[in-house]
């Protein structure tokens, strides 16, 4: 494999994109499908993306039945008589352009074909049209060819020629590949079969009809076309990763991927077939080849699992599955389907949206989740049209019989032989049926609750051995006391603040836990996170151990594992699996220890046999391997559990034995959350602490724990945290469920050697390569010696760890006590000398290397210039912003200092997601301004209205946030007080739920679509994406900036002053220098690097850090905590008890008075900053901060490093020059492109004119389509330039619309404006709604029942905070999430609705999805529930269900009336008509808090009143 | 923190105190104890800090929000654990330290700060009383020899830590109790001697061996011990008083502080004060006494106010205090920011016991009367001046403020300059710094001869108990390492064990 020299890896890209088919149900073939297929894709051409060139596409392309006709007539052509429909196949085949390698893999193809008995009848030339194709495309243009190929004689069966078919690509694919010189890049089958035809390439959506002259031609018919356009991160050219694929179009992302392919290669090794032989089977493997998508590898497994088969559908259900587990409502049959599959494989887990045939059904199907849209809609003239939006086709609306969405977890089939769509229902219960599997899994599945006492137990340690073993496993004071006892006490992960700013694992001088090498990897932008606790259903622990079979076929004994329901096991529990003895299942335990003699050497060896009895006891046939550590003693140290375990599974799977066996680790150094997640994603199945569980135990009976609580309860909670905790790391990678987490391998590695990477963490990411295995024993034995030393001190005690709070003789952090001494001194006294001896503190760690920026050093490569010829400070000033710290998490004391020092220095500060007081943006008397420059947009949307959009310079969308990654924050109700509450547009006292993903960005086409939003909503605001550095992030950065981004901020894992759990302020997320290089690296390779600001920020300290953030692609740089030291924080940590003793980080007025921070100390220590930085330029020669980005020359490896590990450290990827092929800029120099120019907006305005001037009345009618998205955005800006704080009166604007609506209609819509849609809308209707009226209603023309109809999209009214709208229809999933203040009638709704909902009123005349109201704090709900089924679809953690009372029949009265009299909802005028009646069947769901909050200011105001 | 709002519902209260008319009646100590609701209170007022500057600004580097938690939780044991594994004797430190972790500590950025000292002492009393505290004993003796010179704060500690180390040590005392300054320099109404006892009884049992009236250098042959013992380690103490050369000097009843606090700690003790003159320190021919005279005492520190509580348990006429320099400010400046240890106004519970306070006061002459004994003192008034940056400057006397003021005892605490050269530090020629302190780094404590090390005063100067622990326990870990050749497994005050045991497993080439 070829080593990389920069950060980028292939491996990290992603697409996502717009899928879609068209599709005659009765199977009645036609061009016109084809064209229409081709229409759909065109009209969705915003989901795809160009890259640098816009003629470039991303890919795109059409899957259609083979079209006899036209072949029979173009080979005749060709002088070959094609035999008829079904005796010949038809492979599309990219070759190299290159003569002689294109003649050389025709030559190994037509050989391939010969070996298997396939006659090749002719090649065809495919006729191409090259005219508008980019030059990026074109310069890795393939020669594609249509071979066709005679079916057999002796092959009987259509399948049978399909699995010769099959055999022969992999056979030529892998034949080229082992023996064509120069890699495959060029040869590809895009597809091969006797049913259906692949057209695709490097094209945007717009290019795929006229690249393919053949797709015009009238004679080329097909019942169906299946469409897809790609959207992806990179744009380096590549035909073959264009979609569709052989049997799938695929919108999502497997999340998962490293781990199914892990499983899939060692079940290689089992595969047995009856439709294969011994030989053929090992010409199909390996499966997967390397270097493709995770959508061509899902492909890949879905056409060997059909092929040795399993029908279709029945392949996606195995692959991606119902939210099964603990779903009460599922009908039994279906839950023994999953549940037995489940023991055979895990799911390949992701947001998908599939689109899928095999040339007789084509049908889709949607994750689990439902992250991504799909829409279709049935015509009279028995058309299917499917597509990820409405409105791609356009179909008369009279000829809708109905329009639908798919839902999550459920899967639609348009059967063309039978000439029927088969719904979920029918076709699940016909799959489900076709074998007993509920009867299998009763006789064969082990549960761990029905198992036997063990045979033998373990007594439980005595204190004085459970010291030993702590000592040895490297247990602090800080372990037992912050994480154990509140885990344990609390049943919940600990908390904490303010990031971290210890040095990282490699770094440190403490010996380390292995896993703290291991960073967890999250979601951002290319795929959302799930929120584990609101959205709990769709989440899984389940664990199965045991023997996982052959994946080929299905026999009753694959289920004979034993069913966890988490993979924490008490010891009693591991007990019992160790006793286990079925006849044919048993268990084998393996000590992990090795020499502690400390000789080079040793692990290795105690590895190696460990690997070695591992292999032999699966030969023996045991199905669980047990990794035990507790046999250590002074000779013998323990293996560090998680090498033991990835040491082992690694192994196994080379042997192709690991499905064989289960992996149960016993183990003493597994106590946080992070341990257990490392362990599984490297392969363990189940996990037993038991040393954190003997820790608790004896603390409970020493009497150290001060609790009622049992020793049961104890550790019932604390594996409920641990299981919660796990729930949380899968969850911010947007995973649900375990089993395919199980050896997913989802963190990137820091610090190991590549050789004990390659060998232990085969496959995982690692990129700065650090020490090999003996320092991991050196620092396993350091903790062995400690345990096992003969010492007598006075007091014997464990260490004290110091790596969440400062401590004397713990960690070294960067802020200790000299450092924010000497910053608050030199910044108050404006003492530069002082400052001097700050920065020397943090710059100069010496062998104490906290960041990985000590590690380099400053390399001059031309001479010195004097200080004065560097330019400005004032100049610099604006390339400052400080950090996104919310009114909320810190006083408005603290907030608004920071605002006005910036505001005085140019640079900009940044509200956080807490809104901002209207009043800030008036000056202060002395000309100050509390104004933040720049406005974020987070998750929960508090506070995003028109206004606050349109009062930004620079509109940040916070993707995830360093302290946290991937998660989603609370902030308890106590704490929103009256002021917050108004600044967040919610309840005072009422608790507020920040969702983990942004609920309008599942995948990078959201992204662009937001952006688009904003840029409509304050066009002269800068767009900023902000991110958190990891693994990867430098590719979706590309994907950022493709999507229009003009800002990209790479942040570090370090920073943040929200709460956070302590397992996710130290494990995830990367340091910046990694993210910014490897972004900077990334964009220059792609020819993007000048057309985005790319900005960094985490824990910067000094100029020093600035100049090296310059160096490393930076023009700009937020410091956040810094400045907050500046003002007055002392690094508390307590940030979310709201006990700040300074009064930063609190809203408590008692507190806040001991605020004394001033703007004039931050604005010292930016100017310190400034010269600092200056002084380095001139060092380095830069007269400008521009000529200085990006020039990685000027840094080096400090080579005077002698410390036995950072000795190990290769930082050479950090500050590899990517070679700047274009010349072009290395900072901003473009402007991007948000092709506003057309938008119907314009027209919008036009024609609001007399409004806004002189306050006229005006109407206006429009005709729309799904390209114009956003509508209405930009007028709404435009209004409130004009009326600021005053509001325009309602209804002043009336524009009516027909037709259907693109994506966000009436997004951000401000007060005054009604729009009025007849038609339907997409995604994000209403989202962020701030006071407009919005209306949807069915065409007219239209005889389908509006009630029963999909009219809008997903993530409606999404963060609303005021306005109404009528929606006579039913709405998809996610209906008015975090609503903070609308008033919304809509006839139905999906999953998920009003979750997070915060204020507001929300009638629904019909039925909702499940989940309704999970996390729902604030607002008020009506169900009108005709069938008694509401509640159980309710989620009443948070909720209340009542009657409704007097007050709610008149809301409801009146919001019916604007229903009936706007959209004409006859369901309304049932109702209205009926209302005493009617009401009670309307459930009122009334959130607790908001209940008790409306209570308490009910009777303030009463007493007020009294008063 | 087991109350996280707990600094804010409760202000800083310290325990109550014997009334100063009662107390001077007597020598012994008056502060009470807290209740224990008003410890717990008080413990909870600490704020377990993400960087906890009071444990920065300690010394021993004492891990003060942890023990602070558990004396809230009333978790007696383990509080005692935590507060001894960096101090060996916090019955000292919570009587006598000024508590520079009181000045560091985060509330006290605006508001008084946890009482620390306090809690410290609460610990160790409830310890002792609980019986937590047992003479250790020590399985694995070395079979190493090492005599400690000094059994001040510094030379206890080294020995304490030496034991645990397993070598034998024994201490060599040249008074006829252990303690040092502890003993007989601090007056037993501040720390009374039976907690010294307490503490010298259990090193005792735990294997320590002392040998009084031993004045190495004087009746203990230097080179012996040299040759008998495989490590010595001098903690001396700086023993030399600072003088006032002005006319008068040699008049009677003009006297160094030691000298007289000695005389009152031995009377206490029911010992002989004036006796064994040629072997023990401080020991002075003839009775001071302040009963019934004018007292002057020199000096505006700790010692200082020590000669005030004294003398006026002796019944001093009148007591007054001079200080040379001008009258501290009362709260922190500009110059004296948060955390750093502040020279702020105090008044010890001596001044609260009567004595009248002069600053910027320089004395210009005693003056006696025909027999040589004093009877006034001759001083000036002083005028200082400020630098540009708020720091003290020169000063000049006020042109005719020059005036007499009679008296009839001078106690001089005006601190100590370096410890005694003749006898010890003259017959081993050991090297001394341009203080004139023995020579020896702060990273190994050694002195240049190999095997002899220092720790304490004699080598840091005259400085807080805190100070001379610290040091003790420091130069132990580096006498061990001496004698073990390997990294010692006694306690760090900065990093962790771990951090230094890398050396001795694994060696990667």
């Amino acid at each position: 494999m070829k080593r990389r020299k920069g950060l980028y890896d292939s491996t990290f890209e992603h697409d996502s994109c717009g899928i879609g088919f068209v599709a005659s149900i009765k199977g009645h073939k036609s061009h016109q499908h084809i064209s229409d297929a081709l229409t759909v894709l065109e009209n969705m051409e915003h989901r795809g993306a160009c890259g640098c060139e816009s003629n470039t596409g991303d890919g795109a392309g059409i899957m259609i039945q083979t079209p006899h006709e036209f072949f029979f007539d173009e080979c005749l052509k060709l002088g070959i008589h094609l035999p008829a429909f079904g005796k010949y196949a038809v492979g599309v085949l990219f070759f190299p352009k290159e003569k002689h390698l294109h003649d050389e893999c025709k030559e190994v193809f037509s050989r391939s074909a010969e070996k298997l008995g396939l006659d090749i009848l002719c090649y065809r030339t495919v006729p191409v049209n090259t005219n508008g194709i980019g030059p990026t495309a074109l310069s890795v243009e393939p020669t594609i060819e249509h071979v066709f190929i005679a079916c057999p004689d002796e092959i009987k069966s259509s399948d049978e020629f399909e699995r010769k078919l099959f055999i022969l690509k992999k056979y030529a694919t892998h034949t080229v590949l082992n023996t064509v010189k120069k890699d495959n890049i060029g040869f590809y089958i895009a597809s091969l079969s006797y049913k259906t035809v692949v057209y695709k390439g490097q094209l945007t959506s717009m290019q795929v009809r006229s690249y393919y002259p053949d797709l015009s031609n009238k004679r080329m018919v097909s019942a169906f076309g299946l469409v897809h356009s790609r959207f992806a991160t990179n744009t380096f050219p590549s035909w073959r990763l264009a979609q569709p694929f052989r049997y799938i179009a695929h919108n999502g992302e497997i999340n998962t991927l490293q781990g199914n392919l892990n499983w899939l290669k060692t079940s290689e090794h089992n595969f047995t077939s009856h439709l294969f032989t011994k030989e053929e089977i090992e010409i199909l493997v390996p499966i997967v080849s390397n270097d493709q998508s995770d959508s061509a590898c899902l492909d890949n497994m879905i056409e060997l699992l059909t092929m040795t088969g399993r029908s279709l559908p029945h392949v996606l259900m195995m692959l991606i599955p119902e939210a099964w587990d603990g779903n009460e409502h599922m009908e039994a049959t279906k839950k023994s389907f999953y549940e037995y599959h489940a023991s055979i494989m895990e799911p390949w887990d992701g947001p998908a949206s599939i689109s899928f045939t095999d040339g007789r059904i084509i049908g889709a199907t949607l994750d689990r989740n439902g992250l991504r849209p799909s829409r279709y809609c049935v015509t009279t003239d028995d058309r299917v049209i499917m597509a990820s939006e409405t409105g791609a086709l356009p179909v008369d609306p009279a000829t809708i019989i109905e329009k639908g969405r798919l839902q999550p977890g459920k899967m639609f089939v348009v059967d063309m032989e039978l000439g029927r769509i088969i719904s979920d229902e029918e076709l699940k219960q016909s799959i489900c049926s076709n074998q007993p599997y509920g009867d299998w899994l009763n006789q064969y599945k082990i549960r761990l609750e029905e198992l036997a006492e063990p045979r033998v137990t373990f007594s439980y340690l005595t204190d004085e051995s459970v010291l030993k073993y702590q000592k040895a496993f490297g247990y602090s004071t800080e372990d037992i006391d912050v994480i154990l006892k509140s885990m344990a006490l609390d049943g919940k992960e600990p908390v904490g603040s303010m990031g971290t700013d210890i040095p990282l694992a490699i770094l440190s001088n403490e010996p380390q836990h292995l896993s703290s090498y291991f960073k967890q990897l999250f979601a951002q932008v290319t795929n959302p996170p799930i929120d584990p606790i609101r959205e709990r259903m769709v989440m899984s622990l389940a664990a199965y151990v045991g023997n996982n079979g052959n994946l080929l076929d299905e026999k009753p004994e694959h289920c004979h594992t034993v069913a966890l329901k988490h993979p924490i096991l008490s010891s009693k529990e591991l007990e019992k699996i160790r006793s286990i003895d079925t006849g044919i299942f048993q268990a084998k335990t393996l000590q992990t220890y090795f020499k502690a003699d400390g000789k080079v050497g040793s692990l290795k060896h105690g590895l190696d046999r460990l690997c070695r009895y591992a292999e032999d006891a699966v030969h023996d046939g045991f199905e669980v391997l047990i990794l035990s550590d507790r046999a250590l003693d002074s000779e013998h140290a323990s293996i560090p559990s998680l090498l033991a375990t990835a040491a082992v599974h690694h192994h196994l799977i080379r042997k192709g034995l690991r499905g064989q066996v289960g992996i149960v680790i016993e183990a003493g150094d597994v106590w946080e959350v992070h341990h257990f997640a490392c362990l599984l994603a490297f392969g363990a199945t189940a996990i037993n602490p038991y040393l954190a569980l003997a820790s608790i135990r004896n603390m409970k009976a020493n009497g150290n724990l001060q609790t009622e609580l049992s020793w049961n309860e104890l550790r019932a909670n604390y594996i409920k945290a641990v299981n919660d905790g796990l729930l949380k790391v899968f969850s911010k990678m947007g995973i649900s469920t375990l089993q395919s987490y199980q050896g997913a391998q989802i963190m990137e590695i820091v610090g190991i050697s590549q050789e004990v990477v390659d060998k232990y963490f085969s496959g995982a990411v690692s990129r700065i390569a650090g020490i090999g295995l003996d320092e991991i024993a050196k620092e396993a034995l350091t903790k062995h010696h400690f345990a096992f030393s003969k010492n007598e001190l006075l007091t014997d005690r464990l260490l004290v760890g110091g790596i969440y709070q400062w401590k004397r003789k713990g960690e070294t952090h960067l802020f200790n006590p000299t450092t924010i001494h000497f910053l608050q001194h030199s910044t108050k006294t404006n003492d530069y000398s002082i400052f001097k001896k700050y920065s020397k503190e943090v710059n100069e760690q010496a062998d104490k290397a906290v960041t990985l920026r000590s590690l380099l050093e400053f390399n001059p490569c031309k001479p010195a210039i004097s200080i004065d010829e560097v330019e400005p400070a004032e100049n610099i000033y604006k390339r400052f912003a400080t950090g996104a710290m919310s009114f909320g998490s810190i006083s408005w004391e603290a907030h608004t200092t920071i605002a006005v020092a910036m505001n005085r220095l140019g640079g900009k500060s940044n509200t956080g997601e807490g809104g901002e007081d209207e009043k800030r943006y008036t000056l202060l008397e002395n000309g100050d301004s509390m104004r933040s420059a720049i406005k974020q947009i987070a998750s929960a949307r508090f506070g995003v209205t028109s206004r606050y959009l349109t009062e930004a310079d620079e509109l940040q969308i916070k993707m995830a946030q360093g302290a946290k990654p991937g998660e989603g924050g609370q902030l308890p109700g106590h704490k929103v007080d009256d002021w917050i509450g108004k600044t967040r547009h919610s309840t005072p006292g009422v608790g507020l739920i920040s969702p983990p993903p942004h609920h309008d960005i599942y995948s990078i086409e959201d992204l662009a679509q937001l952006i688009f939003d904003l840029k409509n909503a304050n066009r002269n605001a800068r767009i900023n994406v902000k991110l958190v550095s990891k693994a990867g992030v430098g590719t979706i950065a590309a994907g950022v900036t493709k999507a229009k981004a003009e800002v990209i901020l790479i942040s570090g894992h370090d920073g943040g002053t929200g709460a956070s759990p302590l397992s996710s302020i130290r494990h995830a997320g990367l340091p910046w220098e990694l993210g910014l290089a490897e972004t900077h690296q990334t964009l220059l390779k792609n020819n993007l690097r000048s057309r985005v600001v790319l900005q960094a920020d985490g824990q910067m300290k000094t100029g020093r850090d600035i100049a090296i953030a310059a160096l490393l692609g930076a023009e700009e740089w937020g410091v956040a905590t810094a400045a907050l030291v500046v003002e007055g924080c002392i690094m508390m940590r307590k940030c979310h008890l709201n006990t700040c003793p300074v009064g930063v980080a609190t809203q408590d007025p008692a507190l806040r008075k001991r605020f004394s921070g001033n703007p004039e100390h931050i604005v010292n220590f930016f100017k310190f900053i400034v010269q600092e930085l200056r002084e380095i330029m001139a060092e380095l020669g830069f007269k400008t901060v521009n000529e200085m980005i990006g020039q990685v020359e000027y840094l080096k490896i400090k080579n005077n490093t002698t410390h036995w590990k950072h000795s190990k450290i290769d930082l050479s990827p950090i500050i590899y020059k990517e070679p700047n092929t274009n010349n072009s800029t290395l900072y901003c120099s473009e402007k991007q492109d948000h092709g506003l120019e057309n938008i119907l907006d314009w027209k919008l305005l036009e024609k609001a004119q007399p409004a806004i001037q002189n306050n006229e009345d005006c109407k206006g009618y429009f005709k729309i389509v799904n390209t114009d998205r956003s509508t209405g955005t930009l007028l709404s800006n435009e209004i409130t330039k004009a009326y600021g704080s005053k509001e325009m009166s309602e209804n002043k604007i009336h524009f009516k619309f027909n037709g259907t609506a693109g994506q966000s209609f009436g997004a951000f819509a401000t007060k005054g404006i009604s729009l009025e849609l007849e038609g339907d809308a997409n995604d994000y209707f209403g989202k962020g709604l701030s006071g407009a009226r919005l209306i949807v209603y069915p065409s007219k023309s239209s005889f389908f029942k509006p009630e029963d109809n999909i009219i809008i999209g997903n993530v409606a009214l999404y963060g609303a905070t005021g306005g109404e709208a009528f929606i006579n229809g039913k709405a998809g999933e996610r209906f008015g999430v975090r609503n903070s203040g609308a008033n919304i009638v809509v006839e139905a709704v999906g999953d998920h609705g009003c979750e997070y909902m915060t204020g507001g009123h929300v009638i629904v005349l019909g039925e909702t999805g499940r989940n309704f109201a999970a996390g729902m704090s604030g607002g008020i709900a009506y169900i009108y529930d005709t069938k008694s089924q509401f509640e159980a679809k309710c989620n009443k953690e948070m909720v209340e269900l009542e009657c409704c009372i007097t007050q709610d029949s008149a809301i409801i009265k009146a919001l019916l009336n604007k229903h009936y009299q706007f959209t004409g909802s006859s369901i309304a005028k049932f109702i209205l008509s009926d209302l005493e009646n009617q009401l009670p069947n309307f459930v009122k769901v009334f959130p607790k808090d908001y209940k008790k909050a409306l209570a308490r200011l009910e009777s303030s105001t009463a007493i007020s009143v009294h008063k | 923190m087991g109350k996280p709002t707990g600094f804010v519902e409760f202000d800083r209260a310290l325990p109550s105190k014997r009334t100063p008319q009662e107390r001077i009646k007597d020598y012994h100590e008056f502060v009470n104890r807290y209740t224990d609701h008003t410890l717990q209170q008080q413990a909870s007022r600490c704020m377990n800090c993400g960087v906890p500057f009071c444990h920065n600004g300690c010394p021993l580097g004492n891990i003060i929000p942890e023990f602070n938690d558990a004396v809230y939780k009333k978790e007696w044991n383990k509080a005692f654990q935590i507060l001894s594994s960096t101090n060996n004797f916090p019955e000292f430190t919570g009587r006598i330290c000024p508590a520079p972790c009181e000045s560091a500590c985060v509330l006290g950025i605006n508001h008084p700060p946890v009482t620390i000292e306090e809690i410290e002492k609460h610990i160790i009393e409830i310890a002792f009383e609980n019986n937590f505290i047992q003479p250790k004993k020590i399985h694995k003796r070395t079979g190493k020899k090492v005599a400690v010179i000094g059994s001040g704060p510094a030379g206890l500690a080294t020995a304490a830590q030496l034991n645990y180390a397993g070598h034998q040590v024994v201490v060599y005392e040249r008074d006829d109790k252990a303690g040092g300054l502890l003993r007989y320099g601090i007056p037993d109404f501040k720390l009374e001697k039976w907690v010294v006892d307490r503490r010298i009884k259990l090193m005792e049992q735990e294997g320590i061996i002392f040998k009084y009236h031993a004045n190495v250098g004087v009746n203990i042959n230097v080179s012996e011990l040299v040759k008998e013992y495989d490590a010595i380690v001098l903690a001396g103490g700086s023993t030399i008083p600072r003088d006032l050369a002005v006319k008068g000097r040699n008049l009677n009843g003009v006297h160094f502080a030691m000298h007289f606090l000695k005389q009152q700690n031995k009377r206490n003790a029911d010992i002989d004060p004036l006796a064994m003159a040629s072997i023990e320190s401080n020991i002075y021919p003839t009775t001071i006494n302040a009963q019934g005279k004018n007292v002057i005492v020199i000096g505006g520190g700790d010692t200082g106010s020590d000669c005030v509580g004294t003398s006026n348990r002796q019944q001093a006429t009148s007591v007054i205090q001079f200080e040379l320099l001008p009258m501290p400010p009362k709260e922190r400046n500009y110059n004296m920011p948060w955390p750093s240890y502040p020279t702020l106004l105090k008044v010890s519970s001596s001044h609260e016991e009567g004595a009248d306070r002069k600053w910027s006061i320089a004395t210009k002459e005693f003056l006696g009367d025909a027999n040589g004994n004093l009877k006034s003192i001759k001083i000036v008034d002083l005028n200082w001046t400020t630098t540009v940056d708020g720091k003290l400057g020169n000063y000049s006397e006020v042109a005719g403020s020059e005036r007499e003021i009679p008296c009839e005892l001078v106690l001089l605490a005006m601190g100590f300059t370096n410890p005694q050269y003749e006898g010890l530090l003259a017959q081993l020629n050991i090297e001394l710094d341009e203080r004139k302190n023995v020579k020896a780094g702060d990273k190994n404590y050694q002195t240049n001869i190999q095997k002899v090390f220092t720790a304490g005063d004699m080598r840091r100067g005259q400085s807080l108990v805190v100070w001379a622990i610290s040091e003790g326990r420091e130069c132990a870990r580096k006498v061990d390492e001496f004698l073990s050749n390997k990294n010692s497994m006694l306690e760090r005050k900065d990093n962790s064990l771990l951090v230094h045991l890398d050396q001795v497993v694994v060696k990667i080439p």
